[in-house]
């Protein structure tokens, strides 16, 4: 047995004080000195860890901007890039041809890489052109992939070639670029990613070519040219103004052929995670599970050239009305930027975001459902927040939610004409959406006339849809005249049954749908809520099994163009997968929206969307619900903030007051540490008795 | 002694098989290749970019072999894993070899403080209260031990977020940065939850075997012999305690690599608890299944790891 090996202690010894003891209690109080070591090591530890601040204590005041992005963004391609997250990032890296105003609304585009805004050119045989000319000596943020066009290369010219190559890539069918259908309309797009294609499948050895040269030899776009280095020449098939808003996107800023080549290929590191652009910012560390931080790229056009005053270079000077007031044009003709770093943390939950928030440690943030009584108060910020110096900025976004119709459906549908027509103007006249955005949003949205929001062209804010009011005795009158007094169907001898086919099964969504079907049953239909995963509701949508449903759309770009054409014919879901859910097509809606997609924004194009709008007034293939409204808290050290609505990111446009920041921070953040030596008093209070007492009664 | 390891290898081999089976059948029970595509890509992603989508990560192949026996999916999903070929994450197409790489620092530098400091913290309370058992300390620290057990780990996570980190304002809520000015701060709270979120547990086994062991008969000789009660608890009973001890231990290590789901999502630390997480949220099967398929490895290593330590701990143990 082991324990026999034990020896007997040795004699008693006394200890360093001169004090007698017995050999227990001897070790027991060296055994305390060693707790008591542990115990203040443990405190040291404690006090060099004790603060909340997230940040290093030396960027306490850097002008460095800190927000949050909640998941990893999946590419920062930006041939693929189609989602708020990643336009955040890549929208500071990449600068486009042409950019939004900041402050201007209706939205306007400017020039931003090109030297002015193209017109649009229309050729004898139909086509358009647009003439894009770059500034001269416009040059790439510094990168090593640069080396392959000659060594110690750092960056290179921005040429026009460089965007050429970039509307290729969108072409490529193994990029796999979500907007291949908008850029259909530049002629021959479709068909070189076809010719690409049957290349790569008739010759391996072809595919193994770099990228450049394997879109040389596949001919190249043919709408697409350039006559010199700085110009690019965009050919459409046929008339599509909308085009130049997606010459203010990703999917068409210049990319250099290095950067695709040495990070998806040479190194090995993908270009998805890579951005080499010419933005006002650059990526210097890219850790997307939880940090990624962008500085001021020094090659950006507005720092290497502010002689140019180039207008996405300096502060505008004009807005909308009421900016002024709110000191948004204080900084007017100021160079850009005017902070130095951005730094996205990534915060998977809100509520830790929302703390850290009203710890200092975030600039802004969005409201959390669970704080929104504390925050909010008769539609105002509270005063604890005010006191804080926190602002709220109230703003619509650009986008829709509707209840649509299946148009195909025998019920509900066009088939059905005249009895299925008034079957939906009842429905439509019987939802609450006034209370659903109260109940739901907390208030927060602007009830739906129409599909184009606030903000808009073609937003009418007088007009009231007079199929969009709460009328349900008119619903119910409706009913008769369609054939089913009471909701009841004459064929069944029972009230009418509607499936509402909703994309969610949580239970939040289980309640909202809950709400809209009650509402349908007060007028005698009998509702039924079958809801289902997203993608089981996309294969219902696929098969045509379907009646009712919810939906919404944000806009790509602000024209009306971007909400109306969910109602057209060549949108169809049932006939190519398209965003037309509702599967509306009526040859008078598509005569009318040709006339206004081709239109420029005038009194013309007005009257037709006024006409439009009467159409749907009476057709109902949509229930206009709301369009959302965002609200969003700002810090008092933050200046120049006006939200955009769009996914576009600002950065550039806002500043940072860095002493008021730390001064509030170091106010609000200070520990609170009594309570640990209260605990460790208690503790020692309550065990050392027991000590004493146990060692007593053995003696 | 190689017979049994081998054997046990044997077993843990079709255990591990046994899981990824499993994992393959309940994952598309519930999610198709439409919805990992979907996933990935966005819900304004028309439909021919999905079907492109599907085709460029061969989710376009049937799932069983009576389908198509030379080319579907679950043969695929064996043959990936069994020759540890992790492929690319379905969401955002990064190498997995290169996300388990980043990940397993953040991991590991939360797991092995808590194991570590968990671990002497749990012997050392509990070496204390046995050694003054049938006292007020003795229960107390049964009961708190138990009081702490009790609670869920969610409750620690939420209670300190707002208490230390909100009220007392100690310590950050959540993140990480590996960043040596600012890591031990990150650190500090999800380390001290995974502490006391399992040193009742601990406490409490450990405390019953030395207990048992203070009143074995070696214990009464050495104390005859004139040995101090310090010495007793520590060479003899913590001695002679460590074989249970070890078993407890040892079947946790494995685990220290796989990370820890709840403290790593709760609190943003990138490691590969919250990237199994993650994958789970997301829909990114090729993700989610080399997790399962470590934490399967983990726990096989962890059992034979356990059988070797007892046999060095206790020879009388013999593997045969």
């Amino acid at each position: 047995m082991q324990g026999d090996r034990s020896r007997p202690d040795r004699p008693d010894r006394p200890d360093r004080a001169g004090r007698p003891g017995r050999p227990g209690e001897r070790r027991l109080r060296a055994a305390g000195k060693g707790g008591l070591f542990g115990l203040a090591a443990a405190l040291a530890v404690w006090g060099l860890a004790c603060s909340n601040n997230p940040y290093p204590d030396a960027d306490e005041t850097r002008a460095v901007y800190y927000t949050s992005i909640s998941e990893a963004p999946r590419t920062l391609d930006p041939a693929k890039a189609y989602n708020v997250t990643a336009h955040a990032i890549t929208g500071n890296v990449y600068d486009k041809l042409l950019e939004y105003h900041y402050l201007k609304r209706p939205y306007e585009l400017i020039p931003s890489l090109a030297k002015e805004l193209p017109v649009a050119e229309e050729l004898p045989d139909g086509r358009v052109r647009y003439r894009f000319v770059l500034r001269e000596g416009l040059v790439f943020a510094e990168d090593p992939c640069f080396e392959l066009g000659g060594e110690g290369r750092k960056t290179r010219e921005i040429l026009a070639s460089d965007v050429a190559f970039q509307l290729s890539r969108v072409a490529d069918p193994a990029t796999n670029s979500p907007v291949v259908d908008p850029f259909s309309n530049i002629q021959g797009f479709r068909e070189f990613g076809k010719r690409l294609s049957e290349a790569r499948e008739a010759d391996a050895a072809f595919a193994e070519k770099p990228l450049r040269e394997q879109y040389e030899a596949a001919g190249g776009i043919e709408g697409v040219a350039t006559p010199d280095d700085l110009t690019l020449e965009v050919t459409l098939a046929a008339a599509y103004p909308q085009i130049l808003y997606w010459f203010a996107m990703g999917f068409t800023t210049p990319v250099p052929w290095e950067a695709v080549e040495y990070y998806d290929g040479v190194s090995n590191e993908r270009f998805d995670d890579h951005p080499v652009g010419s933005g006002p910012f650059r990526i210097s560390r890219y850790d997307k599970q939880s940090r990624i931080v962008l500085e001021r790229n020094p090659r950006w056009y507005g720092a290497e050239h502010p002689e140019w005053r180039a207008p996405g270079a300096v502060y505008p000077s004009e807005g909308e009305p009421g900016d002024a007031e709110k000191g948004l044009l204080d900084a007017a003709g100021r160079p850009l930027p005017f902070i130095d770093r951005i730094e996205f943390r990534r915060e998977k939950e809100s509520i830790p975001l929302f703390n850290k928030f009203l710890q200092g440690y975030y600039d802004s943030s969005g409201i959390i459902k669970e704080s929104f009584d504390k925050v909010i108060r008769d539609d105002r910020l509270s005063p604890e927040m005010a006191a804080m110096g926190v602002r709220l900025d109230k703003s619509i976004s650009p986008g829709v939610y509707y209840l649509g119709f299946n148009m195909e459906d025998p019920v509900l549908g066009a088939e059905g004409g005249d009895r299925s027509r008034k079957l939906r103007q009842a429905i439509s006249l019987a939802v609450d959406a006034q209370g659903w955005i109260d109940l739901f949003l907390n208030g927060r949205g602007v009830l739906a006339q129409t599909p184009v929001p606030p903000g808009l062209f073609g937003y009418d804010p007088d007009y009231q849809n007079p199929a969009r009011v709460l009328d349900r005795d008119r619903a119910r009158e409706l009913l008769v005249d369609a054939g089913y007094p009471g909701g009841i169907d004459p064929e069944t001898d029972r009230p009418l049954r509607i499936t509402f086919d909703t994309p969610s099964t949580s239970s939040a969504q289980l309640l909202r749908d809950q709400f809209i079907a009650d509402g349908l049953r007060e007028i005698g239909l009998d509702v039924q809520i079958a809801a289902t995963t997203y993608n089981q509701f996309q294969k219902k949508v696929k098969d045509g099994s379907y009646q009712l449903f919810f939906w919404g759309w944000s806009a790509d770009y602000p024209d009306p163009e971007n909400f109306y054409f969910l109602l057209t014919c060549d949108m169809r879901q049932s006939q190519g997968g398209g965003p037309n859910t509702a599967n509306f097509c009526d040859p008078e809606f598509e005569a009318l929206f040709e006339r206004m997609r081709v239109r420029g924004n005038d009194e013309e194009r007005m009257e037709v969307i006024r006409e439009m709008r009467a159409l749907l007034e009476r057709e109902r293939p949509w229930v206009e619900l709301l369009h959302p409204e965002s609200y969003a808290l700002l810090h008092g050290w933050l200046d120049h903030v006006k939200t955009f609505g769009m996914s576009f990111p600002m950065h550039k446009y806002r500043a940072i007051d860095t002493e008021a920041r730390a001064l509030a921070r170091d106010e609000w953040n200070r520990p609170v540490t009594w309570p640990a030596y209260a605990l460790a008093a208690v503790g020692v209070a309550i065990v050392l008795p027991g000590i004493f007492t146990f060692f007593r009664e053995r003696q | 002694m190689l017979a049994y390891m081998l054997r046990r290898l044997a077993y843990g081999g079709l255990v591990v098989l046994g899981v990824l089976f499993f994992l393959f059948v309940l994952f598309f029970a519930v999610a198709t290749p439409d919805d990992i595509a979907r996933r990935a890509l966005g819900e304004k992603a028309r439909p021919e970019v999905l079907e492109q989508w599907k085709a460029n990560h061969g989710y376009d192949r049937p799932l069983w072999p009576w389908q198509s026996f030379d080319d579907n999916l679950l043969f695929d999903h064996y043959r990936r894993m069994l020759t540890f070929d992790f492929g690319n994450s379905d969401a955002d197409d990064v190498p997995i070899s290169r996300r388990l790489r980043e990940g397993a620092g953040a991991s590991l530098s939360l797991t092995i403080p808590i194991f570590v400091l968990g671990g002497v913290l749990g012997v050392l309370l509990s070496l204390f209260v046995a050694f003054f058992r049938e006292t007020y300390i003795d229960s107390m620290g049964v009961f708190l031990a138990v009081l702490a057990m009790s609670v869920s780990i969610l409750l620690y996570i939420v209670g300190a977020q707002y208490l230390i980190a909100k009220l007392l304002r100690w310590f950050p809520i959540s993140g990480f940065d590996p960043d040596p000015a600012v890591i031990l701060r990150f650190l500090a709270l999800p380390v001290l939850v995974g502490i006391v979120s399992g040193v009742g547990g601990d406490l409490r086994f450990y405390r019953t075997v030395f207990v048992e062991e203070s009143s074995r008969d070696y214990v009464r000789t050495a104390r005859a012999k004139g040995a101090g009660e310090l010495r007793v608890m520590v060479a003899h009973v913590l001695r002679n305690g460590l074989i249970p001890i070890l078993t407890r231990v040892v079947v946790a290590i494995p685990f220290l690599f796989t990370g820890s789901l709840l403290l790593e999502s709760f609190f943003g630390i990138p490691g590969l608890g919250s990237l199994t997480v993650d994958a789970i949220n997301g829909n990114d099967f090729a993700t989610l299944r080399v997790m399962v398929f470590i934490g399967a490895l983990a726990f096989v290593v962890g059992q034979v790891l356990t059988d070797l330590s007892y046999s060095l701990a206790d020879p009388r143990v013999r593997l045969e």
